[in-house]
């Protein structure tokens, strides 16, 4: 997934006032496995309250097969799912439990069949009950609304003629779903690891049976099933979050009930407008990054309201290998070499709020096995510092020395520094270079194209779920690159024989067994870097700033957070 | 002497040559320039605006020579001394947290001047560098704006009719367009891809874009006094009746239109020059002006948005910069309306 | 009278049109933009690019597509972002007029009402140092870039000088709706305001003076001197009436185009979801159906604005009027 998060964009700012998660009461205890409700306690008294949020703006729908990212936070807290990651901080946010079903299934046949027992007795906002066809419903319109992913579930039978034919979807044959049993079976064509983690996304969220195929408007959400329902929507102005009143708590670790009873949500606000707002105790909690402006600012004056965690963000130079002068393996190590990870990182907010990186894959990931080659002394996996003269010694190899090369990125500051500190290493090295500025709106789709030939431009990429093939099967694997499309998002076009077949036994060993399949990520992670599709940079800490009556503070790890569960901090 | 009552010699006005004997007056032209030397707030006011255009031209010179420094790459591991002492360009937050890079502030010494920006660049140089593009592209647009005026104003005023009705109704359809968001429009469509017209090709980053968008938009405004300083001289009797004398049309247009038409320009001018300032300011304050690597004042003050509340000089110079050109360019046409044509409209936009 | 107010509507309608027309080529013909691509959102497979240009009309002839914009604009006013998606054009254009009319009307107030003092202080003063003083202070004002001004306003206020008791009381940059709370959708105006009418106090106050001094020759005041009245009765009775004509009109031109969303720059620096920064964000996002229905409703504002000022100038000075 790409340009999900942006740092304090100018003009886009949304606020987005989550109303505090209402601490429901008397939640009945749960069948799900290892959880328990428990409202009472030392907890009670922190239920209530309006939970103030500062958002940049509803850029995305509020329809669950179609928002990418953007709203995922919020739709946490009003849909679910069949199966979802667990709302807990650490790392332990990153694993499975069932949600709507009561366990979660084996794969049978060979990996090619799920069947989940839906969970009896949870309603709709309005009062209709959920049925095992709502999730057949759900993947079809991820066909034919149509949403970004209709590629994650093709491997459902009947997928591949949903996607030729969208409108005479039928995936009946595929997503059995027995109303009166309570059963949803998926039937796959062939087994797919990671099949479990793409139904925890909110493509697979329940919606009713008889949803169109229709995009849902802000104006008519879809109804709720978790702790919290839509209120109204006011367009650039505000959202209101109020409590489901059919919400029970029957899982505390997929969906526990919330603490503050309203969550307002207030939009198109600029970064630093949020800012001040927190500081002020105006809004609880600010979704966007703060200003670099304003980082000391806020970590002098207000220390313990400032929260930093790692995510398993990696910005990095994409390096077209298909283009001159960088189809030269040369010419891209050398780069790597060149590149003072450290000058990036202070262009970004200093060291504290970045580390950087020389591969692919981000540390805690599974697969993950520390490998820096790019570096003065290299051998202990950590960077050091630019190796200039290697990288030189490279560039004159390669006797690409005097070509053009246009950095591409976007308006924002923060892009537009890394990009011209490249612009002058690339300088440095010997290249005719300059810098090429894109608004944000045609940057990501031109780069994506192969038919524009850009050769090296500032990205991104923040996995969907946590699995190795999101890495090297998509942003830097055969399949993601698509010639001639805007919608490819292997930017370096980077598809090396060898590895590949690497990646697909990695794919096919975690089927059975994930710990030789993540040895065998590992492997790939380090042939990769040595290729070096990308010059790697950082990866971010995200930034919670909350306000002083802020507690319970926990960051959720997981792709649908990435940050504060909203709904578990106390504003009471 | 010839007079009009008892001719001896009968005065031809679209003679090339007075006759005999005739006392030649000032022309209109030297009795302005004169009101206009005499006026000493118009006087100051251009020397204020030719100063600021000398000083940004010697912006690479303060660059290299004063402050030693290189304003357009990246500077960000760059140090520098201050009292003595050196210094990271950028430094790190303090506190527990350690949060965030800050650039220097003002040292008002001949490096970093006014500090640096984001990127470790100096300020000071910049906002030198910055003006040379904003006069260039101030001036240059205003030039060729009201050259493609004068000739749409010219050819409409001239030929009237059909002609003078489709080009008014071209300019009408212009001007609805709300100017920002003309602008704004057409930026946003041509710095994506640049310009190519046949064999003529813009790149994206070049700043004949933004001089061409600028021109472009303010034709009309242009083109409207052109157009009826052109009907106002048509309408006099005098034309009449050379025109029944069978004076040609050359003749016409060189010695009675155009300098009519002229005035109104030189009128025009210092208000046009002061608003395609503006107008670049606040294109290149969107992102969709001026294109990295080239500075101008209005991309400096957005680069000094991100650094206000901590280094606002970064967006106060340049702002300065551009109110002391504007303020000197108004105060400098006024002057000249003064004195040419006092009865003028006191604004383009009219 | 008639013939003439027709006409200017026809004039108007055409010139609607072809703006409507200026903008659909200049957007949906951009190279390098497809709308398709950004409907998909990210990362989306080949075939969903497909079905939605399908789905859109995306992948009928350039004529079609215009009538099929216009039609969902005008006639079955269903007209959907491509950013926000599933969220309709029309409420979000509705949304945000309130707040552009609240910023334009306070500040159209105050600059009315201190341009006129200006202006007249400076023609009675004639003579006196305060003229020259008056107007080299509308000169400044003039000279200023708003965004900058606005800029530097948010620096005192937001934050150099917001802990003292004169600027404690300035919420942070966004807006209240008058019926949400008013005293909140006060505070919140005050300073854009203020912002927004010093460019207009410097040429109003400019033009009011510059007229009063022209009409002061015209032969009609020189009767009314002649026949005793005082100086402030031909002032205000005479001079001041016949400058107004003038001042409404330029009034009405500027208002139409500051509603229009010619205020969009003042939107951006204090964030005020009005329909000027609601353009400008649908510019930059090129969310093609936004800036369609932003850049009509901005061009039908002005044009209207134009077509009554043109009116009105004819309904009030019949000298005006084409035989």
């Amino acid at each position: 997934m790409q340009h999900a998060r942006r740092r304090g964009l100018m003009a886009s700012a949304c606020l987005v006032l989550l109303v505090g998660v209402l601490a429901g009461c008397g939640g009945s205890s749960s069948s799900s496995s290892g959880g328990s409700s428990g409202s009472g306690g030392s907890t009670t008294g922190h239920m209530g309250g309006t939970m103030v949020l500062a958002w940049n703006g509803i850029g995305s729908s509020i329809d669950p097969a179609v928002d990418y990212d953007q709203n995922w936070t919020l739709l946490n807290m009003i849909y679910d799912g069949l199966v979802t990651w667990k709302k807990v901080g650490g790392s332990d946010g990153n694993t499975l439990v069932p949600d709507l079903a009561q366990q979660i299934p084996q794969a049978t046949d060979g990996g090619k069949i799920y069947v989940f027992h839906l969970r009896p007795g949870v309603m709709y906002s309005d009062g209709t009950a959920v049925k095992a066809s709502d999730f057949l419903r759900a993947i079809e319109r991820e066909f034919t609304v149509p949403g970004p992913v209709g590629s994650f579930y093709q491997g459902i039978v009947g997928g591949d003629a949903c996607a030729k034919t969208p409108k005479s979807c039928d995936l009946s044959k595929g997503i059995v779903a027995d109303d009166a049993a309570g059963t949803v079976t998926f039937h796959l064509t062939a087994p797919d690891p990671d099949f479990l983690q793409k139904l925890a996304l909110p493509f697979g969220y329940a919606v009713p049976s008889n949803t169109p195929d229709k995009e849902v408007g802000p104006s008519n959400p879809l109804p709720a099933t978790g702790p919290y329902m839509i209120d109204h929507y006011t367009p650039n102005q505000e959202i209101l979050l109020v409590r489901n009143p059919k919400f029970h708590e029957w899982s505390k670790d997929a969906q526990p009930q919330g603490y503050p009873d309203k969550i307002d949500i207030r939009l198109s606000l600029t970064s630093e407008a949020e800012v001040t707002m927190v500081e002020h105790g105006q809004a609880d909690w600010m979704y966007d990054q703060p200003p670099s402006d304003r980082l000391n600012e806020i970590a002098t004056q207000y220390t313990n309201q400032v929260h930093l965690n790692p995510v398993p963000q990696v910005y990095h130079m994409a390096l077209n290998t298909r283009v001159a002068p960088f189809d030269n393996v040369k010419v891209r190590q050398a780069v790597n070499y060149a590149t003072d990870r450290a000058a990036i990182i202070k262009a970004w907010g200093g060291p504290q709020v970045a580390t950087p990186t020389c591969q692919i894959l981000p540390p805690d990931f599974p697969g993950y096995a520390a490998y820096c080659p790019y570096t003065t002394s290299p051998g202990d996996g950590k960077w050091h510092g630019p190796d200039m003269a290697k990288a030189q010694q490279l560039v004159a190899a390669s006797g690409t020395k005097g070509q053009k090369v246009a950095v591409i990125c976007t308006p924002d500051e923060a892009s537009k520094a890394v990009c011209l500190y490249f612009v002058s290493l690339l300088k440095q090295l010997g290249y005719d270079s300059s810098i090429k500025v894109l608004s944000a709106a045609v940057e990501y789709p031109y780069v994506q194209d192969s038919s524009n030939k850009a050769q090296i431009s500032f990205s991104y990429w923040y996995p969907d779920y946590p699995s190795g093939a999101d890495w090297f099967d998509v942003v830097v694997g055969c399949n993601g690159f698509h010639p001639n499309s805007s919608a490819s998002a292997n930017l370096s076009e980077f598809c090396d024989p060898t590895i590949q077949k690497m990646t697909e036994k990695a794919i096919q060993t975690s089927v059975t067994d994930q710990a030789a399949a993540n040895q065998m990520w590992s492997q790939v992670d380090k042939a990769t870097t040595d290729q070096a599709p990308w010059v790697s940079l950082f990866l971010p800490k995200h930034i919670d700033f909350v306000s002083a009556r802020v507690g319970n503070y926990i960051f959720d790890p997981n792709v649908l957070v990435g940050g504060i569960l909203i709904d578990q901090a106390w504003v009471k | 002497m010839s007079t009009v009552g008892g001719l001896e010699h009968p005065i031809d006005p679209l003679a090339d040559a007075p006759p005999e004997g005739w006392v030649a007056g000032r022309s209109p032209w030297a009795l302005a320039g004169h009101k206009l030397v005499r006026n000493r707030m118009a006087m100051a006011a251009l020397a204020v605006f030719l100063g600021i255009v000398v000083v940004s031209f010697m912006g690479p010179f303060y660059a290299d020579h004063i402050a030693h420094t290189d304003p357009f790459t990246s500077q960000l591991t760059a140090t520098t001394v201050i009292n003595g002492k050196r210094v990271d360009v950028l430094q790190q937050g303090g506190g527990v947290l350690k949060l965030g890079e800050t650039p220097i502030g003002p040292t008002w010494q001949r490096n970093y001047f006014l500090g640096a920006d984001s990127q470790g660049r100096d300020v000071a140089a910049r906002v030198l560098y910055g003006g040379r593009t904003s006069l260039t592209i101030g001036i240059g647009s205003a030039v060729i704006c009201s050259l493609l005026a004068v000739i749409v104003g010219m050819v409409a005023g001239f030929y009237g009719g059909v002609t003078d009705s489709i080009i008014s109704r071209g300019l009408d359809v212009v001007w609805a367009f709300p100017v920002y968001l003309l602008a704004i429009s057409i930026a946003t469509v041509l710095l994506t891809q640049g310009l190519t017209i046949g064999p003529f090709s813009i790149s994206a980053s070049s700043l004949w874009l933004p001089t061409l968008i600028i021109a472009v938009i303010y034709v009309p405004y242009v083109a409207r006094p052109v157009r009826g300083a052109v009907l106002s001289v048509r309408e006099k009797e005098f034309i009449e009746a050379a025109i029944a004398q069978g004076a040609s049309n050359r003749r016409l247009i060189f010695n009675e239109i155009l300098p009519n038409v002229i005035t109104v320009l030189i009128v025009l001018l210092p208000l046009m020059i002061a608003t395609t300032i503006l107008t670049e300011s606040a294109l290149s304050y969107l992102s969709i002006g001026v294109q990295p690597p080239n500075a101008s004042w209005g991309t400096i003050i957005n680069d000094g948005q991100q650094l206000l509340y901590t280094r606002p000089w970064v967006a106060i110079a340049p702002g300065i910069m551009i109110v002391l050109t504007v303020l000197s360019l108004n105060v400098f046409g006024d002057g000249v309306r003064d004195a040419l044509d006092p009865r003028a409209k006191l604004r383009v936009k009219d | 009278m008639l013939t003439f107010v027709i006409r200017r509507m026809i004039a108007t309608v055409f010139v609607v049109f072809t703006i409507t027309v200026l903008v659909f080529l200049i957007f949906f013909h951009t190279p390098g933009v497809d709308p398709a691509r950004k409907l998909a959102g990210r990362n989306p497979s080949p075939e969903t690019i497909k079905a939605i240009k399908h789905q859109y009309g995306l992948d009928r002839p350039l004529p079609v597509q215009y009538l099929i914009l216009m039609k969902k604009l005008f006639i079955t006013r269903d007209l959907t972002s491509y950013s926000n998606q599933g969220q309709k054009v029309m409420p979000e254009i509705v949304a945000a007029t309130p707040v552009t009319l609240s910023l334009v009307l306070g500040a159209a107030v105050i600059w009315v009402v201190v341009s006129i003092i200006m202006g007249v202080a400076a023609a009675v003063l004639r003579g006196t140092i305060f003229d020259p003083m008056l107007m080299v202070l509308a000169l400044i004002g003039i000279s200023m870039p708003v965004f900058w001004l606005g800029e530097m306003a948010n620096l005192i206020t937001q934050d150099r000088y917001h802990d003292t008791f004169l600027f404690s009381w300035v919420p942070p940059l966004g807006y209240t709706p008058l019926t949400q709370d008013p005293v909140m959708w006060f505070k919140h105006l005050v300073i854009p305001w203020l912002v927004l009418s010093v460019l207009y106090i410097g040429l109003y106050a400019r033009v009011l003076r510059a007229d009063l001094l022209e009409t002061e020759n015209e032969d009609y005041v020189r009767t009314a001197r002649a026949k005793g009245l005082s100086e402030r009765r031909v002032l205000l009775r005479h001079t001041l009436r016949t400058s107004m004509i003038s001042f409404v009109s330029l009034f009405g031109l500027d208002f139409g185009v500051l509603v229009g969303g010619g205020a969009l720059l003042v939107e951006v620096v204090f964030g005020l979801p009005g329909v000027g920064l609601l353009t400008y964000q649908s510019l930059i996002s090129l969310d093609l159906p936004v800036i369609m229905a932003t850049v009509i409703y901005g061009a039908i504002f002005i044009v209207i604005a134009n077509a009554v000022v043109d009116v009105g100038y004819a309904w009030l000075d019949p000298r005006v009027r084409p035989a």
